[in-house]
C-alpha cells in the first residue's frame, strides 16, 4: 500500500474515532458540550455557561411520570426556585417527531405557558444529538453539571419511583439535595442513582 | 301452575345456599392493554398450609410489563394486599425474563403474558368457619411505544377447611407452566465467582461442561450496564462473562445477584462475591425478593 495511502487510513480513522461517544456520560466526568435550539427560538451553547450549575431535565410530556411531576407543579415549583438562584435550568425533548413526547417550538410554549413551567429554555433535540451524547434514557431524567463543566449529579429526580403523585411530598429530592450541596461550594453526597420514567423515544426506536 | 309451600321452600333454600355456600370466585380486572387475573394453586385454603396465589398478566400483542429489575426504563408491578387475619403473603416469585428495548436502553421484563407467582400462608389458628377474601392493589405500567399506568382491584374468595389443599384442576397448568418458567437454583457443583476488573465485572463459571452462550440479568438495578454487550469467552468447562459496570455504580458492591440464562429454558438464580478469587458456592433454595 503507498505510503499516502495510509496516512490517509490513518486520518480518516482518526476523525470517526474523534466522533464516536468517548464512553457513556458519568458522574465526575466533563458534560459533553451541546448546541441547541430552543422553542423560543433562541440557540443555547452548553460553553457559554462556565461559571454556572446548569440543570439538563428530559422531558416528555406524556409519559405518566413526567406527568406525575408537572400535574403536582413539583417541576415548575423545582424550576422557578432554582433558577430564582442562578442556576441555568435546560429542558431537554428528545424525543423524535411522530413519538411520544415530540413537540415543535410553538407546541412547546403552549405547553410552557399552560403548565406554568419555568425552565430557563426547553432545547428541542429531535434528532437526539443531545440525549445520546448525554446517554440520557428516561423521562424525567436529571443531569446536573458544576460551574467547572463536570457532570456532579445523573439519574433520577427523587427516590420514589412511582408515578404517583401522593409520592412527591415525602421523598428525598435529588436534585434538591444536589443543588444545595453545589452551591454551598460542598460534594454531591448522592451522585448517580437510577433515573426511573419512560425510555426517551429517540430515531429509530419502537420501544 | 300454583306453587306448592313446599317447593317455594325447596326454591328458597337454593336461592340462600347459592349465596352462603363458599365459592371459588376468581376475579379477573382490566389493565391497560389487557387483565390481570387473581388465581389460587388450591381448591380452597387450610390452616397451617402454604400454597400459591398467582397474578395472571394477559396483554394485547406488543404490551409489556417489567421484571423486579425494570432495566433502563419501566417500573415493575407491584401490589398492596388486604388480607383477612391469619393469612400473609410472601414476596413475588418471578418467572426468568425476557430481555426488551433497543441496543441503547434495555429493560428487562415480559411480552404479552406472564403469571407471577405469590406464596401464601395461613397460620395454623386461623379458623375454618369462614370463606376468605382476598384483596389486592395493583399498580401496572403496560408499555409499548408509549407506557400507561393502570390501577386494579382484584379479589378471590376461597374457602377455609381443615383438610390438607387439593390443587383446583382449572388452574394446574397455569401453575405449572408459571413453575416451569422460574429460573432454578443451580446445581450443587457449579462454581461462580466474580472478580472486580475496574471498569467492569468479570463473571467465572464453572459448570463441568462446555456451553455455547450465557446472559446474565442482575437481580439490583445499578449494577452493571443494561446495554452493554457481555463478552462471552467459553472455557473448558464454563465459561467467563465480562459484564461493563452501570454509571449509577459508585461504590464497591460485595455480591453480584441475578439470573443467569444459559438457553431459553435453562435460566439459574445466582448469588456470587464479588472479588473473592475461589469459587463460590451456589445457595439453593433462593427466592427472589420483591419490590
Amino acid at each position: 500500500m503507498k505510503r499516502s495511502t495510509v496516512y490517509w487510513l490513518i486520518f480518516v480513522l482518526a476523525m470517526l474515532a474523534a466522533a464516536l461517544p468517548i464512553s457513556a456520560v458519568k458522574f465526575g466526568q466533563p458534560a459533553p458540550d451541546f448546541t441547541g435550539t430552543a422553542s423560543n427560538g433562541k440557540t443555547y451553547h452548553l460553553a457559554d455557561y462556565r461559571g454556572k450549575i446548569v440543570v439538563l431535565e428530559w422531558h416528555n410530556n406524556g409519559c405518566p411520570y413526567t406527568r406525575k411531576h408537572y400535574m403536582s407543579g413539583n417541576m415548575q415549583k423545582l424550576q422557578k426556585q432554582w433558577t430564582a438562584r442562578g442556576v441555568i435550568w435546560f429542558t431537554v425533548l428528545s424525543s423524535a417527531p411522530g413519538k411520544q413526547g415530540y413537540m415543535n417550538a410553538s407546541d412547546e410554549n403552549g405547553y410552557i405557558a399552560k403548565m406554568g413551567a419555568a425552565p430557563t429554555a426547553a432545547l428541542l433535540d429531535p434528532t437526539g444529538a443531545i440525549g445520546h451524547s448525554y446517554t440520557a434514557k428516561t423521562t424525567p431524567q436529571m443531569i446536573i453539571i458544576d460551574p467547572q463543566g463536570i457532570v456532579i449529579y445523573d439519574g433520577a429526580i427523587d427516590n420514589r419511583p412511582t408515578e404517583d403523585v401522593k409520592d412527591i411530598p415525602g421523598a428525598t429530592n435529588y436534585v434538591n439535595l444536589a443543588l444545595e450541596q453545589a452551591l454551598a461550594g460542598k460534594p454531591v453526597e448522592t451522585a448517580a442513582t437510577r433515573p426511573y420514567g419512560c425510555s426517551v423515544k429517540y430515531p429509530g426506536s419502537w420501544f | 301452575m300454583r306453587c306448592s309451600t313446599a317447593s317455594v321452600r325447596l326454591f328458597l333454600v337454593l336461592i340462600l345456599g347459592l349465596i352462603l355456600l363458599p365459592s371459588v370466585r376468581a376475579s379477573v380486572a382490566s389493565i391497560p392493554h389487557g387483565t390481570v387475573d387473581l388465581i389460587a394453586e388450591n381448591q380452597w385454603i387450610a390452616p397451617g398450609h402454604q400454597s400459591d396465589l398467582g397474578l395472571h398478566f394477559q396483554l394485547e400483542q406488543g404490551w409489556h410489563i417489567y421484571w423486579v429489575n425494570p432495566g433502563d426504563s419501566g417500573q415493575p408491578p407491584r401490589a398492596e394486599w388486604h388480607l383477612p387475619t391469619g393469612l400473609t403473603v410472601g414476596d413475588i416469585a418471578w418467572p426468568a425474563p425476557q430481555r426488551l428495548g433497543t441496543p441503547t436502553i434495555v429493560d428487562f421484563g415480559y411480552d404479552d403474558a406472564v403469571m407471577l407467582l405469590v406464596p401464601m400462608r395461613a397460620s395454623a389458628a386461623r379458623s375454618a368457619n369462614q370463606p376468605a377474601q382476598l384483596r389486592a392493589e395493583l399498580r401496572v405500567l403496560v408499555c409499548r411505544e408509549i407506557c400507561i399506568s393502570g390501577k386494579a382491584q382484584i379479589s378471590l374468595v376461597l374457602p377455609v377447611r381443615s383438610v390438607p389443599p387439593t390443587p383446583d384442576a382449572r388452574t394446574r397448568d397455569l401453575f405449572a407452566a408459571a413453575r416451569n418458567s422460574l429460573p432454578r437454583a443451580a446445581p450443587a457443583d457449579w462454581k461462580f465467582s466474580v472478580s472486580d476488573a475496574k471498569e467492569a465485572f468479570v463473571l467465572t463459571a464453572n459448570l463441568g461442561r462446555k456451553v455455547p452462550q450465557a446472559t446474565f440479568f442482575p437481580l439490583e438495578e445499578s449494577r452493571i450496564d443494561n446495554s452493554a454487550p457481555q463478552k462471552f469467552i467459553p472455557l473448558a468447562t464454563g465459561f467467563r462473562l465480562t459484564l461493563l459496570k452501570s454509571d449509577q455504580l459508585l461504590k464497591p458492591i460485595r455480591r453480584l445477584k441475578g439470573v443467569l440464562e444459559l438457553s431459553a429454558n435453562q435460566n439459574y438464580v445466582i448469588d456470587a462475591p464479588v472479588g473473592n478469587p475461589s469459587a463460590a458456592r451456589q445457595r439453593a433454595g433462593f427466592r427472589f425478593l420483591a419490590k
